[in-house]
């Protein structure tokens, strides 16, 4: 842009200089103008006839644009006018000091000698002098004889009188017109002289204009000419501009100037203030060893051109005082030298020379001069340019850094941002960011950093590069502008920087947020570098921006490390809700730990017996460890295990004490941290450690990470601990719950089963699965909840259907509550009491059965009784005999139901004497069946007797055994049908005897099957309630008094199909 | 003649009731279980019928529902006699809609005048009256317990 700028400047220049030339001649037109007006006016004095003449001539001039045109004329017609024989017409130069012949006339032909007249005007006497200085006409009539006439003049001409008329333009005498008569002495009158004078004033505007047309035409053609050294001048300068290399502008600038002068050779000087030196920058047609060459600034055509700001022609070089001190110079015919100016400010000059031949002009100097002023222009620009592109590249990095600042990168990313950052901003072949590392500085980040340089920086600055150490130590900049030269340096540093091809180097310290010390910052260039001020101001903003963006991704660090840590702890976590097993919590850890802490290995120490031994352990060559023992005394983990507090060391490397101790660290890792694993109750478990191969600084964050971890993994061991503990105790409570007769069910807040135990299935006849999960109004049909908040102390009778039976449950109800208060959950407890209600109901029954069995037969009694006392009624002997059977049968009844009682009771008492013995079965039942066929009280029904022809021995009481057979015979005569069959039979069955009653009765539902040997039980049907057994004990003492007999009774009965009662006993062994 | 069914399956007892209502010229048939009961009641019309309550199959409560469901029965009186001495079985009896009970054991001489009696008030249609004064005697008794 500034480059345009100055191309436009400099055409604005020539349109400018174009502007004021034609501003000039319109100024000129003017003028005439103006005068022509005046000159028209009338004069006093003078005829009309020759007034006209004085127009005609006038506008005759007016005509005329050549000044000798104009003088012709006027020769011609003052001649005429005046009546002599010579005229001449004398103009003077712009300096009014001398005047020149433009024509003279004599007789009708030219005076060709007059053209070559030159008046000197302030020195010689002559009559042109004296009218150009009195500015008025005057006449000699003597002419021979006059002093103010110039003899030679005189003579030449021949005169005998002459006037002489100035010329007056714009009040100045510009001109001289000189009559002369040679024939004879003349006398000019007054008239003639007016008249003279009005011609001379008409000539002078005539001429004025005349000139100045033709100066006119003189700046037009100026202008064409300069336009065109312009146009080249420009051709060169945009041909110099175009290239903002200075180095490159100044060569290009001496081969135009040569060229465009016709110089042998050019040169161009650059001035330095300070020194007050000239210093040669470029050359053409001279050595190039000239380059660099410098002279006082006062010295040669150059000092001369420097004193006077302008174009020096040193047409004699040799010949100057103080010549340039360089032979290069000396065989130089002739030079100018140029200064070169920008702005008030000397840049340097600008030289061509000769050598023979050729001589250089003023034009030849205005011409250096406008090309010193382009080149001075071209030298500004590339400056410009050059400061602009440091100030571009300056910027540039300020950007690199900044948007390496702007992003949270990670650590490493940073650090090789900051590297590129530097690199890019100091136009760096390659850098490097270094660290502090332990004790030394280790590479952390670069940029093209070469293999060489990279493997020899990763392992710590070299000690040959100490300065580097100490520059970031000192928290200055270091600059090496020639390595091979710098002897801070050491021959391995200087050798290396060799192999990696740099020259020169910048050291820029940049602090670490986590270190006291700083790193450094390197830049490392291809070729040879000096430190300019933009440079400092560049290193200071870059360690500024380094040091922002390093704690910047040192919070990002942070936070990452917050995350991962926070990660882990989620996965630790899950581990923890998934794994139980220690050695399963073990091992996920040393997994994550060096994942967590960017290290390369990771080991669980527990404590044994004094002794810390590697249980779990991750890493490279850690698996050979796994089992070690160390006593919890001993250095590093014991450190950890006594001191209860981390441990940090960045780099074990040569401390045998330590790596003695760690069989881990014997297999080549060089940074250990380790923090203490807490147990329950503030024991200590052991030791957590992380192992790193290469030295490394553990922050803070870090060793508090792994903390965490070790807590979170405390509590992970502990857990399992109490998990095991807890599942210990899980498995009792199952094992209570699942034998504990009470049906325990459990809702959770929802009111969701969570648990169901056996006994519950038991009592309510729905599995465990069915129940899970739903509710026990969708298991049961019925809610179990009291209704109220708090679950009521107490039991509660509820009643479910199982099966389609009513089954009553005894019912208590507790809340679990959560810690702040809020029901979590209710657990209830219950027992099936439907056979306790049973025996309620059956105890009312049996009040009733025993008051309907011991009033029906005293009805009898008492009414036979009454009857049979009746006065009015006589009653026949047979009457009366059937009258009194009765009264003795129901008497019998009677007796037998209080026997019934009486055995129930004895039962109930424990009374119950069994007299075991041998007893033949068979012989048992058949005398039963006799009694009762004899009795007569088989109504109706017909015995059918199964029994083998050998004895049936059992082990027996032989009344008891009556007893039994007698309920059974007794309850099948009930409850068979009138007339039906009684099947009785006995065999000898697997080691037993079992004796079996069967009926054509309604027979006994299965449900029933069980209850019937209940004490008070009677079958649903009330058909069983009828006669002497109706109490319903004859079946409960049955079963009583086989049990006592070591046996067992059932029944084998189909609803409808009549029923079979069995029982077995012992055989008898003998 | 007034006509006595009787539906009891003790035979004694039947035979107590025969023997003393016929002995007061009453006629008495006799049936041993509930379902003879009924049918000897829908096939003689007996203008009283003695049941006992407590009898295998059909028991006595069943049998008077069944009584008083049908049209040719329900208008026929039924005392129960009941080995049942407790109030709740005497209430039932009367709510079913029995107009009286006896309860075992029984002086089987008093069975005549009660059947006389019985039928006199229902002729003089007390029924409802009856049944009134016997819940009335019921609840005196409860009290008094």
């Amino acid at each position: 842009m500034p480059l345009l700028l100055a191309a436009a400047a400099y055409l604005g220049t020539i349109a400018v200089a174009l502007a004021v030339a034609l501003v000039a001649s319109l100024t000129a037109v003017w003028v005439l103008v103006r005068a022509r007006t005046r000159a028209a006016r009338p004069e006093a004095g003078t005829s009309q006839g020759e007034l006209e003449a004085v127009a005609a001539i006038s506008n005759a001039l007016a005509q005329t644009h050549d000044d000798r045109a104009v003088a012709r004329l006027l020769l011609r017609e003052a001649g005429s006018m005046a009546g002599v024989e010579v005229a001449c017409l004398a103009v003077l130069d712009a300096d009014g000091k001398t005047a020149r012949g433009l024509l003279g006339r004599a007789e009708g032909a030219d005076l060709d000698w007059f053209t070559e007249t030159v008046f000197d005007l302030e020195r010689e006497p002559s009559g042109v002098a004296t009218a150009a200085f009195e500015a008025e006409p005057f006449t000699v009539e003597d002419a021979a004889g006059s002093p103010r006439l110039s003899r030679p003049l005189v003579e030449a001409v021949g005169a005998r009188s002459a006037a002489f008329v100035p010329l007056i333009a714009e009040g100045r005498v510009i001109a001289v017109l000189v009559l002369c008569s040679t024939s004879e002495p003349k006398t000019f009158s007054d008239q003639e002289l007016t008249l003279l004078q009005t011609l001379a004033a008409e000539a002078a505007l005539a001429l004025d204009r005349a000139r100045s047309t033709s100066a006119l035409a003189q700046a037009l053609a100026d202008n064409e000419r300069r336009m065109a050294e312009q146009s080249a001048l420009l051709r060169a300068a945009k041909s110099l501009t175009s290239d903002l290399q200075l180095d490159a502008v100044l060569h290009r600038l001496v081969e135009q100037v040569a060229e465009l002068l016709g110089a042998d050779a050019a040169d161009c000087y650059l001035y330095d203030r300070d020194r007050h030196v000239l210093r040669c920058e470029a050359v053409q047609g001279l050595s190039p060893e000239l380059i660099g060459f410098e002279f006082a600034a006062d010295r040669g055509a150059a000092g001369e051109a420097l004193r006077q700001g302008k174009p020096v022609i040193a047409a004699a070089y040799s010949g100057l005082d103080k010549p340039v001190p360089n032979e290069a110079y000396a065989d130089f015919a002739d030079a100018i030298v140029a200064p070169m100016r920008w702005s008030e400010s000397l840049q340097g000059v600008l030289g061509v020379g000769t050598r023979g031949g050729r001589r250089f002009t003023v034009e030849d100097a205005n011409l250096l001069e406008a090309y010193a002023g382009l080149a001075s222009l071209a030298l500004a620009n590339a400056q410009a340019f050059d400061a602009r592109t440091r100030q571009a590249r300056v910027q540039r990095g300020f950007f690199r850094i900044a948007s390496a600042l702007g992003q949270s990168l990670s650590l490493a990313a940073t650090l090789d941002a900051v590297a590129h950052a530097a690199n890019e901003a100091f136009a760096g072949a390659f850098a490097a960011v270094l660290m502090p590392r332990g004790s030394t500085l280790g590479l952390a980040g670069s940029t093209e950093l070469p293999a060489a340089l990279a493997d020899a920086l990763d392992s710590g600055l070299p000690e040959s590069a100490g300065c580097l150490r100490t520059a970031a130590a000192d928290n200055r900049v270091l600059a090496s502008p020639e390595i091979s030269e710098d002897d801070r340096f050491e021959l391995a540093w200087v050798e290396l920087a060799g192999r990696a091809g740099c020259r020169s180097l910048l050291a820029v310290p940049v602090a670490s947020p986590r270190e006291e010390t700083s790193g450094l910052v390197i830049v490392f260039f291809a070729e040879p570098r000096s430190l300019a001020d933009e440079d400092l101001e560049l290193a200071r903003h870059l360690a500024d921006a380094a040091r922002g963006a390093l704690q910047r991704s040192e919070l990002y660090e942070a936070e990452r490390t917050a995350r991962a840590l926070s990660q882990q702890l989620a996965r630790t976590g899950g581990v923890l809700a998934t794994e139980l097993e220690p050695t399963a919590v073990l091992d996920e850890v040393v997994q994550q730990a060096p994942a967590l802490l960017g290290a390369e290995a990771c080991a669980i120490r527990i404590l044994e017996e004094d002794q810390l031994v590697v249980s779990a352990a991750s890493g490279e060559g850690t698996q050979d460890a796994v089992g070690t023992r160390a006593p919890s005394t001993a250095w590093l983990s014991g450190d950890v295990f006594q001191s209860r507090a981390p441990l940090a060391i960045d780099d074990v490397s040569g401390d045998w004490r330590l790596i003695e101790v760690d069989p881990i660290l014997q297999t080549g890792y060089a940074g250990f941290l380790g923090v203490p694993l807490s147990g329950l109750e503030g024991a200590l478990h052991g030791v957590l450690a992380v192992y790193a191969l290469r030295p490394r600084t553990w922050r803070p964050e870090e060793v508090e990470a792994l903390q965490a971890l070790a807590a979170n993994t405390s509590a992970a061991l502990s857990n399992a601990e109490l998990y095991s503990r807890v599942s210990l105790e899980k498995e009792r409570s199952v094992a209570i719950l699942a034998n504990i007769a009470d049906g325990i069910v459990a809702v959770d807040r929802d009111g969701k089963v969570v648990l169901w135990n056996a006994a519950a299935e038991e009592i309510t006849g729905i599995p465990e699965d069915e129940a899970l999960g739903r509710t026990p109004v969708q298991v049961l049909q019925r809610t179990l909840e009291s209704g109220e908040e708090d679950a009521p102390g107490g039991q509660r009778l509820v009643s479910i259907v199982k099966g389609g039976e009513e089954v009553w449950l005894s019912l208590s109800e507790a809340a679990m509550r959560d810690p702040l208060g809020a029901i979590a959950g209710r657990i209830f407890a219950f027992r099936d009491i439907s056979a306790d209600r049973l025996v309620e109901e059956i105890k009312s029954d049996f009040v009733a059965a025993v008051s309907h069995g011991l009033r029906t037969p005293l009805t009898s009694i008492y009414g036979f009784a009454e009857t049979l006392l009746r006065q009015d009624v006589l009653f026949g002997e047979e009457e009366r005999r059937t009258f009194l059977g009765y009264i003795a049968s129901e008497s019998e009844r009677l007796t037998e139901i209080v026997d019934q009682l009486l055995n129930v009771a004895r039962l109930d008492a424990g009374d119950l004497q069994v007299d075991l013995g041998r007893i033949d079965v068979g012989s048992v039942v058949s005398e039963v069946v006799e009694t009762v066929e004899e009795s007569g009280t088989t109504n109706g029904h017909r015995f059918e007797l199964d029994l083998p022809s050998e004895p049936l021995a059992a082990e027996a009481d032989r009344d008891k055994l009556r007893q039994v057979f007698n309920i059974l015979v007794d309850n099948a005569l009930k409850y068979s049908p009138r007339g039906g069959t009684v099947t009785v039979g006995a065999r000898l069955r697997e080691g037993t005897v079992e004796v079996r009653v069967g009926d054509e009765g309604i027979g006994i539902p299965q449900g029933e099957h069980d209850r019937i040997f209940r004490k008070f039980y009677r079958a649903e049907s009330v058909g069983r309630d009828g006669g002497g057994g109706g109490t319903g004990l004859g079946l409960f003492i049955a079963k009583e008094l086989v049990n006592a007999m070591g046996g067992r009774i059932w029944v084998d009965s189909t609803e409808g199909a009549g029923a079979s009662f069995a029982f077995e006993l012992p055989a008898s062994r003998e | 003649m007034t006509k006595v069914l009787v539906i009891d399956d003790e035979a004694p007892i039947r035979l107590l009731c025969k023997v003393n209502l016929e002995a007061e010229g009453m006629e008495v048939i006799e049936a041993a279980d509930g379902p003879s009961g009924l049918d000897a009641a829908r096939e003689t019309t007996p203008d009283v019928i003695l049941l006992d309550v407590m009898m295998p199959g059909l028991d006595g409560w069943r049998v008077a529902e069944q009584l008083l469901e049908d049209g040719r029965t329900n208008e026929i009186p039924i005392i129960f006699l009941t080995a049942r001495a407790e109030f709740r079985d005497r209430a039932r009896g009367l709510d079913i809609g029995g107009v009286d009970y006896v309860t075992k054991p029984f002086n089987p001489l008093v069975l005549a005048p009660l059947v006389d009696d019985l039928l006199g008030r229902l002729q003089r249609g007390q029924r409802d009256e009856l049944r009134r004064e016997k819940l009335t005697e019921l609840r005196s008794l409860m009290e008094t317990e």
